[in-house]
């Protein structure tokens, strides 16, 4: 077995158990350090498979930025540990995991059919010239239609998480207490008849 | 990488460009006019939907565009047409619902026509990177469109809740994606197609893995059984006149990538693997149909919701239309939608205007003996129930006849499928009828007033209504019109020419 083939399992093995912590842990702090080491365990796991540009996007735009922006919002809210709720579907979690399980072993047991196969690239596969000559020829489509996903993204999260406006508060209440007053209204209606 | 091979020709996807732009136009006029612009967006979203109709009439016929991402065939132009439908009542709806309740209007009309674009390149998508591209632009819309009622708890958890769940099912796609691009080295459904016909298919196990990951993806957009959890509390707590337009128009689009993924792709008997995911595949649907109708129809009958009971009755159509998969047709999927799409909007309408600002009135107890107190809405609702239940003569009976002949005549090993389907749409004549029992027959709730219904409103009901007379009374046209795309062949069929 070569250094890369251990390399990669590896850190393919490590990618998961961050993973798993991203999610086991109440801590949202200790959840977003998971995040980060998952997505620095893929960063390596891009460079054992010739694509040395795009792991140094995984380090500098996921890992660097992106990661940084989340543990700040994390503690500039001070979000505290999450209380453990009681949950009204209990019982599917009984179902999941076997499930789940059985999934895993599945998977396992397709992947290891396929064996160990040789890369089919070459080094020159995750270059930056090659990833642009792709982008702007084969995938210009995707490409232009992935910045529309992008500003609805954005257009979506402001949407969503911005302060409401005094006025917009006032009209949403006005029309619903203009709905409530119809009602009441023939309700009266009704009693005086 | 030869650039003359890619066919970079705009106007096959003049359709979505238009879209997009019109949603770009949409946010600047809102952004730049002081008092929001609810009319103005309203009247250039319409403008932009009718100029991408026109647009999708106008394409060429077949052919293969941008190096295979984008592929036009009659399953893209049957489905663009539905989902631009879709979004015009859509929009037609949306002015009065964002006054009656005082939201602010201009974001509405943008995600409605970027969900729009995501939706037709959804329908288009000839490569998987172009499905999982359209897919995550139509969902992302639609979260964020649950949740535009910002104060209301219930929408608040009706988009969280369908982001979450949204993302694992993407999660699944994803990885059964790249598991077929593993197995066959391509992600183009044309070359998959052809790889698998030559049994060039390095890894088989992977292949079949991977299909079942995407199957399960799918399923989960559909909304069919088991993945179907999520669309009561989903529909529930969304705005009514969104539970509309996402019960419908992104679940026709999922539909088209469906057929071209599955019907198209995956559906060559040439080689031994073909021969062996394809049996797969279609009884895996098969059995997903049955789970389907049934766990659909049984649940509506006990909901006191009517928000509820369509959602359900929408699980249970996904259902219906999953049966016409056996024949590996696209036409009965693609009628089937289309009246779908028409009545259940239809229906949604009536109750976003029949529930007041805010949804305050979903129980279906909340309707009674309305029946004579607004009547156009009554009846129209009454309508629409029946259509859905698939009472003659309307669009509703129809299409569900079309997609039970074609399985019976198509697929010979499938017509237990046809028959589970039929007893299915008897037992939901019950909870159809419900809710015209009670707005008719019994006394008039306390507290009723009559709504008020806006101008582009009763045009958008007055052309589902058509719609659902039409494609009930002469569907010839269209039949013949979808018949000649594809004759329907037992079990060895394919979409278009390539």
């Amino acid at each position: 077995m070569e250094i890369v083939h251990i390399l990669f399992l590896a850190f393919a093995a490590l990618a998961v158990v961050a993973a798993f912590n991203v999610i086991l842990q109440r801590n949202p702090i200790y959840s977003a350090i998971g995040l980060i080491v998952v997505l620095c365990s893929l960063a390596v796991l891009f460079l054992t498979l010739y694509a040395p540009f795009i792991a140094a996007m995984q380090v500098i735009v996921y890992a660097g930025a992106i990661m940084v922006l989340f543990v700040f919002v994390i503690m500039l809210l001070n979000i505290r540990e999450e209380e453990s709720k009681t949950d009204r579907q209990k019982y599917l979690k009984f179902l999941a995991a076997p499930l789940f399980l059985a999934l895993l072993g599945m998977i396992a047991a397709v992947v290891k059919t396929v064996g160990n196969p040789a890369p089919r690239g070459t080094d020159q596969l995750g270059s930056v010239q090659t990833l642009a000559e792709g982008m702007f020829t084969k995938y210009v489509l995707p490409f232009e239609a992935t910045s529309v996903l992008i500003l609805m993204a954005i257009v979506g999260s402001m949407l969503l998480a911005r302060r409401e406006k005094a006025e917009d508060v006032e009209r949403i209440e006005q029309a619903l207490a203009a709905s409530q007053e119809g009602a009441e209204a023939t309700e009266k209606e009704e009693v005086a008849a | 990488m030869q650039i003359e091979n890619l066919n970079l020709n705009y106007g096959a996807v003049a359709p979505e460009i238009i879209a997009a732009v019109t949603g770009v136009i949409s946010m600047l006029v809102d952004a730049l006019s002081p008092k929001g612009a609810r009319k103005t967006n309203a009247v250039i979203s319409l403008v932009g939907l009718v100029l991408a109709l026109l647009a999708v009439v106008r394409l060429e016929p077949s052919g293969s565009y941008f190096g295979g991402m984008v592929t036009t065939d009659p399953v893209r132009v049957f489905f663009s047409v539905i989902i631009l439908l879709v979004a015009i009542i859509a929009v037609l709806l949306a002015g009065q619902f964002l006054r009656d309740e005082g939201l602010p209007p201009g974001e509405f009309f943008t995600l409605i026509m970027f969900a729009t674009t995501g939706m037709l390149l959804l329908a288009s998508a000839g490569d998987l990177v172009t499905v999982f591209l359209g897919l995550e632009i139509a969902s992302i819309t639609t979260y964020v469109m649950a949740g535009y009622r910002r104060y209301d708890v219930r929408a608040n958890e009706s988009s969280l809740k369908y982001f979450l769940l949204g993302s694992f099912s993407t999660a699944f796609m994803l990885y059964g994606m790249a598991l077929t691009y593993g197995a066959t080295g391509n992600t183009n459904i044309a070359a998959i197609r052809a790889i698998i016909g030559e049994g060039r298919v390095e890894h088989p196990a992977l292949l079949l893995i991977g299909a079942a990951m995407m199957l399960v993806g799918f399923g989960f957009k559909i909304a069919s059984a088991p993945f179907h959890l999520w669309t009561p509390d989903v529909y529930e707590g969304a705005p009514t006149i969104v539970t509309g337009f996402m019960g419908t128009g992104p679940k026709a689009a999922v539909f088209a990538a469906f057929l071209r993924v599955f019907a198209d792709g995956f559906n060559v008997t040439a080689s031994p693997i073909g021969a062996q995911l394809q049996s797969t595949w279609i009884s895996a649907v098969a059995v997903i149909a049955v789970l389907t109708m049934t766990i659909g129809n049984v649940i509506a009958i006990s909901q006191k919701n009517i928000k509820r009971m369509l959602a359900y009755s929408s699980i249970a159509h996904a259902g219906y239309a999953l049966v016409g998969f056996v024949t590996g047709d696209f036409a009965p999927v693609a009628f089937y939608m289309l009246a779908y799409s028409i009545m259940s909007l239809g229906a949604f309408a009536v109750i976003q205007l029949l529930a007041r600002a805010g949804d305050q009135k979903t129980e279906i107890a909340d309707y009674a003996g309305i029946g004579f107190e607004t009547p156009a809405l009554s009846f129209s609702l009454a309508i629409f129930l029946l259509s859905l239940g698939g009472i003659p003569p309307t669009a509703g009976f129809m299409s569900k006849f079309f997609v039970f002949k074609t399985t019976w005549d198509a697929a010979p090993h499938y017509r237990w499928l046809v028959i589970a389907a039929v007893v299915n749409s008897i037992i939901s004549i019950y909870y159809y009828l419900y809710p015209i029992v009670v707005m008719f027959f019994r006394p008039l709730a306390p507290g009723f007033i009559k709504p008020r219904i806006a101008t582009m409103t009763t045009v958008a009901l007055i052309l589902t209504l058509v719609g659902t007379f039409y494609l009930g009374l002469l569907p010839n046209r269209l039949m013949n019109a979808l018949g000649q795309g594809q004759k329907a062949v037992a079990i060895q069929p394919r979409l278009g020419d390539r």
